[in-house]
């Protein structure tokens, strides 16, 4: 009964809109997540100058890696003069999420050319990905046109952001004690929140916060990417028993 | 850093890759009904990962208590907005804004 609703929706869906209504409408999605990274990418940028990279270092770092947290934590280490390696496999640790949204797309962009892949590739940040998705339990498919243009948008907001903080981090001294990380949390509360529409993302979510905070005290580097796969599983779990209840 | 560009081209590749991965041709993997249901929850599960620690262990990077922390406080302001508030950049907006004052205050 269910599906022959949804073959019925789909069906009669209005056809696909131009791609230049994609591109508004990819715009003004990611726009607001884009603008409240702003402080990040100032706080990368000024970071960058603190621990003695050059204005063109700096400005690079977000050309080519654009990985906010993975830059932050390279950052942080070269402060601290460590090892290649330990920046290497924080980077490894940070980015790995990308493995699980590169996933996700697989089925969609497979049969794509290579230049296409390697273009969503180089855009796919964790915004890119959030709108993306919300985009496509929306309309049912997923646009190359969408996935591209909220992520060049994303990338350019990102980079001027950083040369703000480039600008900025010459001038205002102590800038990476303003707390300028909370503009992250702020908004990944609001992608997260609005998305718990059943119990088991609910639950994904309790458990994969309670065991950050925990993982974080006592195993850093691993906590992100172990808490992730908590959250998953307890999900997954708990959208089986949905089922079986019902 | 004279290892910089060295840095620089690590993680350029290590970033990308990581990206890439799974749109590879030569990757054998299909993708089961199983696996596609564990993968939805993703995104919920790893961006908590990360704004968590912010809020709840924010104070330890300043000198304020727990409790008194603006990292906790406008994080669960935000929250409260991010259920009643429809638009996006108007819950992040006034989430960082209750940060800065808060930040200001304290």
């Amino acid at each position: 009964m269910t599906t022959s609703r949804t073959i019925i929706a789909r069906e009669t869906a209005p056809s696909s809109p131009s791609d230049l209504k994609i591109i508004y409408q990819a715009t003004i999605d990611i726009l607001p997540l884009a603008l409240a990274t702003v402080p990040w990418g100032v706080l990368c940028g000024s970071l960058a100058i603190n621990v003695g990279l050059s204005p063109l270092q700096a400005q690079l770092m977000s050309l080519l890696v654009f990985a906010g947290a993975a830059q932050l934590a390279a950052l942080t280490i070269m402060g601290a003069v460590g090892s290649l390696t330990s920046m290497f496999s924080s980077t490894f640790v940070i980015s790995s999420r990308h493995l699980l949204y590169s996933a996700v797309f697989r089925e969609h962009v497979r049969k794509s050319s290579l230049g296409l892949r390697c273009c969503i590739a180089f855009f796919l940040t964790d915004e890119m990905f959030a709108v993306t998705c919300a985009y496509m339990r929306k309309h049912k498919v997923f646009s190359p046109v969408y996935a591209i243009s909220s992520g060049v948008v994303f990338y350019l907001i990102w980079n001027i952001s950083t040369f703000t903080g480039i600008v900025a981090g010459q001038h205002i001294p102590n800038i990476e004690h303003l707390g300028l990380e909370f503009a992250i949390a702020a908004t990944f509360i609001a992608i997260v929140f609005p998305e718990i529409k059943s119990r088991s993302i609910l639950f994904s979510v309790i458990s994969s916060g309670l065991s950050a905070i925990v993982l974080s005290i006592f195993m850093k580097d691993y906590a992100l990417i172990i808490a992730t796969f908590i959250g998953m599983l307890c999900g997954y779990l708990t959208n089986d028993k949905e089922c079986t209840d019902e | 850093m004279n290892d910089f560009w060295i840095a620089l081209v690590g993680m350029t590749c290590i970033t990308f890759s990581c990206r890439y991965f799974f749109f590879s041709k030569t990757v054998p993997f299909e993708l089961g009904t199983k696996i596609k249901r564990l993968l939805s929850y993703t995104a919920p599960s790893i961006l908590t990962a990360m704004w968590v620690p912010i809020v709840f262990l924010g104070h330890q990077s300043t000198n304020n208590d727990f409790i008194t922390s603006p990292f906790l406080i406008a994080g669960l302001i935000t929250v409260v907005l991010s259920l009643r508030i429809k638009s996006t950049l108007a819950v992040v907006g006034l989430g960082i804004s209750t940060f800065g004052l808060l930040k200001l205050m304290f």
